[in-house]
């Protein structure tokens, strides 16, 4: 065990051994003095730490030394008996830095880049001089490199995510990490889904008359606008019109106040080929006519999956419109896209046996039928409004002489 | 000033039993000889830090620790190793939380200066000068609030008197008629000033008493016996919903302050004079007065020794605390999480 | 729900715990058969009578340390500091003993007590009877520091700190004591350690903290109508524990990081709040974080001073106007 200088007061930093009272080889019991210690306050007697032979004497009489400096050393009797007690310098072992993995920086960092900025641009291997920057004085924002980006199309993207962050496999699994628009669409997804308390409400809807329409006029409609026209149009034409009726479903919540919104700006869920969602959005919808809204949809759409929005083309939605009908599904409960209140789902149109009530009695008649379900957000409407709604939606598509609305 | 000239000597009090007796000596015997060890073991270099040990005053300690009930609580200053092990706490406890081993009173968090041991009442030592009073107090309400019928007790010394707390806890007692006895150890030095060279009275506790209408109490507390019968009266009271005590106990430290202090500041004489009022040695001459024998007496230094011994090779033989106990109990959870 | 002033508040969730919970007490200076001076605990004495609702002297050290003392010997009291200046006279007892105790002990005693005090500004009090300061109690290890903004929030954190095994800060705003609002009726209790997200904006996200919260919404509501900025405003409620969480997640949307803060700026909590976002989403920023504080100065008395010294709803905005693109 080392015999060390001691502290003798708060603010002694040193001593002088005035006294050796062992010499080398001499045995010494603990407790027994074994020197003398002299400082600016104090002269006295130490005594030994532990029992054993005095193994070296380092420090000579008449020297003075720092607190802490070994000494003596004394060779404990007993030598299986561990001092690592006395090591306290262990305890003050640093743990090991976390390892950094800095993130890789665009070379032209000369500019006045902001992190986030900087980052999307190493990200997707892209030079600020690309880009043009909206902000103060053109500084380049985080909302212009995510134009740029919607913009420039997927491919790059794509191939960029991977590089920044690859599946891997471990086992029989394979690891393939969220990329950031999953992510995000994640994050909002469940802030929906864990403030809004969401209610389903659904009803059947005979596209007879739609259907009328689209046999009429399907086929000139094809070789003059050079697409199909599907049921989506129709839908949100009659949409738009119920929601003007009723406003307080074309409306986002703010903390205690209900904004009810003037123009109706439809949001079309578009999927990406599986890959993401983009909800871009068909503005003042209620201005429009069926043939305008019909080729406004399909033109975000055709965009969308090309990757050549831009970011104006997803802003200001105030109802939403999820179209699954495409592969035939019954119902589909959709989550809200804040801070809107409302969400409608259209599903698979199937011909159904449908009870027709007529004059002359009921009578059975093979109908395009299919479900119409708006998910709501219940501080903002209650259950008979949405119903309400959803009546007037099935009254339009039902009621309404859809062939002269398309030569509107 | 010579305050000892000025206390009344009484003869040994008839009315305290053989046993209490010898249970007086041992606690002070065990109180001196921990005392010295940790003095010892600081000089090893074995205890880190401060430490202000109460050599010269363990018959106040000795006499409060057998008079109260094992529910009542103790809160005592920084110079607290006496005071917690009257009442019980584990002695390798303290010495292992002076040398910052897993064993200590407080696994190596709180030091010398807050030995504490809830388990036996003792609720804190507290190293702010005053701040315990208030607490004593808030303990007392506690009591009176609920009707145990405990009794809190405060130790701290003649600096403290000079303090706010002091004199609010005073008041505050006194009005609510807590039951709280506050002891004021006078060992005639603040730190290093004399403390009748910065107080405006001549005894800074027990001439301050009328200003809370309570009796001026001053006591011999190098004579446990006259500790014990004071303590016992004023115990007595408190519990009898008698309201707060304040006494002056007269005694003196053999040692420095704290062990930064060799203590040069005492006149040539005065240590030797109060080292023939030694309590321990007193206490001795009169139980062998009193009719115990020098073999019975012999036999429990010889136990007290043992037991200081066992409880150094105890602490000495503890692991050191562990580093993960950095961030654990700053809450109730055990955590020290401040964040989500 | 009713409608009740935030002062009422007060009353009805130190009540309420009062009710269900007979180790539950209340000290202070001119609380009981006064009320409190700001009127905030009116009632009480009569409703539990003078046993458990207890004026005390000017004593701020033996008010605490008796808090102290009780709590750690089976009682929950809570403690009323007329002023938060005042903290100053007993900060001993607040930061050396009630902050320090569990951990200096190793956990043998715990402290399940409140400290309710009037914080902050608006009244042309002066210097020592209007300062906000909660960074003062952030800054201690061991307590956990809560500054509600709405009645409800009154009640119900309140009732939570009542509950909360360790010691609670709890800082009223004096300011706010007349305002009125919604309270859940009947038992209501809320959670330490929980922000709230008042408002959902893309621009930047507003972070601020009792009375400030008030000022942030309004600035942000004028932003967005007037100049085109849409802010997030999120009410922090509690600095200690801190919901970092909900903090960084709405940065990371928006990009930019404002706090509004009464108090002086060196050291504020909003200091704390910036070191953490720099740290932990550096690269989700989208430019520099602001810090809208009350100048370093001891709070002016004149109205016109005081009124232009702590953030106002036009500094808010011309700040944001000018450094949010």
């Amino acid at each position: 065990m080392d015999v060390i200088m001691p502290q003798l007061g708060e603010t002694v930093t040193e001593g002088v051994v005035t006294r050796w009272y062992k010499k080398v080889g001499d045995a010494v019991k603990a407790d027994e003095t074994l020197f003398d210690v002299e400082t600016d306050k104090v002269s006295t007697e130490i005594p030994a730490p532990a029992s054993g032979v005095i193994a070296e004497i380092l420090v000579q009489e008449g020297v003075t030394a720092k607190v802490g400096v070994r000494l003596a050393v004394i060779r404990e009797s007993g030598a299986a008996r561990t001092s690592a007690v006395i090591q306290s310098g262990s305890v003050a072992a640093a743990a090991p830095a976390a390892p950094h993995t800095p993130r890789v920086m665009p070379a032209d960092a000369g500019e006045r880049l902001s992190p986030v900025v900087r980052r999307m641009l190493a990200e997707h291997q892209l030079s600020p001089a690309d880009i043009r920057g909206t902000g103060r004085d053109g500084r380049i924002t985080r909302d212009d490199v995510a134009g740029f980006i919607v913009q420039r199309g997927a491919q790059g993207q794509g191939e960029v995510r991977t590089q920044t962050r690859v599946p891997y496999t471990v086992g029989t699994e394979t690891r393939k990490p969220l990329n950031s628009v999953r992510k995000r669409t994640g994050e909002y997804m469940l802030k929906s889904w864990t403030t809004a308390p969401h209610v389903l409400q659904a009803v059947e809807a005979d596209f007879y008359r739609v259907e009328q329409a689209r046999q009429a006029v399907g086929a000139q409609w094809k070789a003059r606008e050079g697409f199909t026209l599907t049921y989506l149009p129709f839908v949100a034409c009659a949409v738009s019109a119920a929601l003007a009726r009723f406003p307080l479903l074309n409306a986002s919540l703010d903390r205690d106040d209900l904004i009810v919104h003037q123009r109706i700006n439809l949001g079309i869920a578009v999927d990406l080929n599986f890959d993401g969602l983009v909800v871009p959005v068909v503005k003042n919808a209620a201005a429009k006519s069926l043939p305008q809204l019909a080729r406004d949809i399909n033109d975000l759409a055709q965009r969308a999956r090309s990757n050549k929005l831009k970011p104006d083309d997803m802003t200001e939605g105030t109802y939403t419109l999820s179209n699954s009908g495409v592969f035939g599904t019954l119902i589909t409960a959709s989550i809200i896209n804040p801070p809107q209140v409302a969400i409608l789902s259209i599903d698979g149109v199937h011909k159904k046996p449908v009870v027709i009530e007529g004059p002359q009695g009921d009578t059975i008649a093979i109908r395009p039928v299919g479900v119409l379900a708006q998910t709501f957000d219940h501080r903002a409407v209650d259950g008979a409004y949405s119903a309400a709604f959803l009546r007037e939606v099935k009254t339009l598509l039902e009621s309404r002489d859809w062939v002269r609305a398309l030569n509107a | 000033m010579d305050s000892t000239t000025k206390r009344k000597k009484s003869p040994p009090a008839p009315d305290i039993g053989r046993e209490t007796r010898l249970e007086l000596y041992r606690l002070q015997l065990e109180l001196r000889y921990c005392e010295k060890r940790a003095y010892d073991l600081f000089l090893q270099n074995l205890v880190k830090g401060t430490s202000h040990l109460s050599l010269g005053q363990e018959a106040i300690a000795a006499a409060f620790g057998v008079v109260m009930r094992p529910d009542d609580w103790t809160f005592c200053t920084y110079r607290g190793h006496a005071h917690t092990l009257a009442r019980g706490a584990s002695m390798a406890g303290v010495l292992g939380e002076l040398m910052g081993r897993q064993c200590g009173l407080l696994g190596g968090k709180g030091g010398s200066m807050h030995l504490t041991d809830v388990k036996k009442g003792a609720m804190g030592s507290y190293a702010i000068i005053g701040a315990h009073l208030p607490v004593a107090a808030g303990a007392a309400w506690s009591a009176q609030y609920r009707g145990t019928g405990q009794v809190a007790v405060c130790f701290f010394g003649d600096g403290t008197t000079n303090i706010g707390a002091f004199h609010e806890a005073l008041n505050f007692s006194a009005v609510w008629k807590l039951p709280v006895v506050f002891v004021c150890e006078n060992n005639l030095y603040m730190e290093y000033t004399p403390i009748s060279a910065v107080t405006a009275v001549e005894h800074p506790a027990a001439d301050r008493a009328a200003s809370y209408g309570l009796p001026s109490i001053l006591v011999d507390g190098n004579d446990a016996d006259e500790v014990y019968k004071v303590a016992s009266e004023a115990m007595s009271k408190a519990r009898a919903g008698g309201g707060p005590s304040l006494i002056e106990a007269m005694t003196y430290r053999h040692s420095g302050h704290s062990r930064a202090d060799p203590a040069k500041y005492r006149p040539d004489g005065e240590l030797e004079k109060w080292l023939q009022r030694d309590p321990v040695v007193l206490y001795r001459e009169r139980l062998l007065k009193l009719g115990f024998n020098e073999p019975t007496l012999k036999d429990m230094e010889a136990a007290a020794m043992g037991k200081v011994d066992e409880a150094t090779a105890t602490a000495k033989a503890s692991p050191l605390p562990s580093i993960d106990d950095i961030e654990k109990n700053v809450w109730a959870d055990g955590s020290a999480a401040w964040r989500n | 729900m009713a409608e009740l002033t935030y002062r009422d508040a007060v009353a009805a969730g130190i009540a309420q715990e009062m009710a269900r919970d007979d180790r539950v007490v209340f000290l202070g200076e001119d609380v009981a058969a006064a009320g409190g001076v700001f009127k905030a605990t009116v009632g009480l004495l009569e409703k539990f009578g003078p046993k458990r609702v207890r004026d005390c002297p000017i004593s701020e050290q033996a008010i605490l340390g008796a808090a102290m003392g009780a709590a750690m010997t089976g009682l929950r009291p809570i403690a009323e500091i007329m002023f938060s200046d005042f903290l100053a006279v007993c900060w001993d007892i607040v930061a050396n003993e009630i902050a320090k105790t569990r951990y200096m002990t190793n956990g043998q005693i715990t402290l399940p007590l409140v400290i309710r005090t009037a914080n902050g500004a608006g009244s042309r009090f002066g210097a020592q009877h209007s300062q906000a300061v909660e960074n003062w109690a952030m800054a201690v290890p061991g307590l956990k520091v809560v500054a509600p903004a709405f009645p409800a929030d009154v009640k119900g954190l309140l009732a939570a700190a009542v509950r909360d095994p360790d010691p609670v800060l709890f800082f009223e705003q004096k300011s706010l004591y007349s305002m009125k609002g919604e309270v859940p009726d009947g038992e209501y209790v809320d959670e330490l350690g929980k922000a709230k997200v008042l408002r959902w904006g893309k621009d930047c996200t507003i972070v601020a903290l009792a009375a400030m919260v008030h000022r942030a919404l309004d600035a942000a509501s004028i932003l967005e109508k007037e100049h085109g900025i849409s802010a997030t405003v999120i009410d922090v409620r509690s600095l200690v524990p801190l919901d970092t969480q909900t903090i960084l997640s709405e940065v990371v949307k928006t990009g930019r990081l404002v706090t509004v803060e009464e108090n002086p700026r060196l050291c504020g909590w909003g200091a704390e709040i910036a070191s953490i976002v720099a740290d932990e989403c550096f690269w989700d920023l989208d430019g520099p974080i602001i810090r809208i504080t009350t100048p370093h100065v001891p709070l002016p008395s004149a109205d016109l001073l005081e009124d232009n010294a702590i953030p106002s709803v036009e500094r808010i905005v011309r700040e944001l106007r000018e450094k949010i693109d």
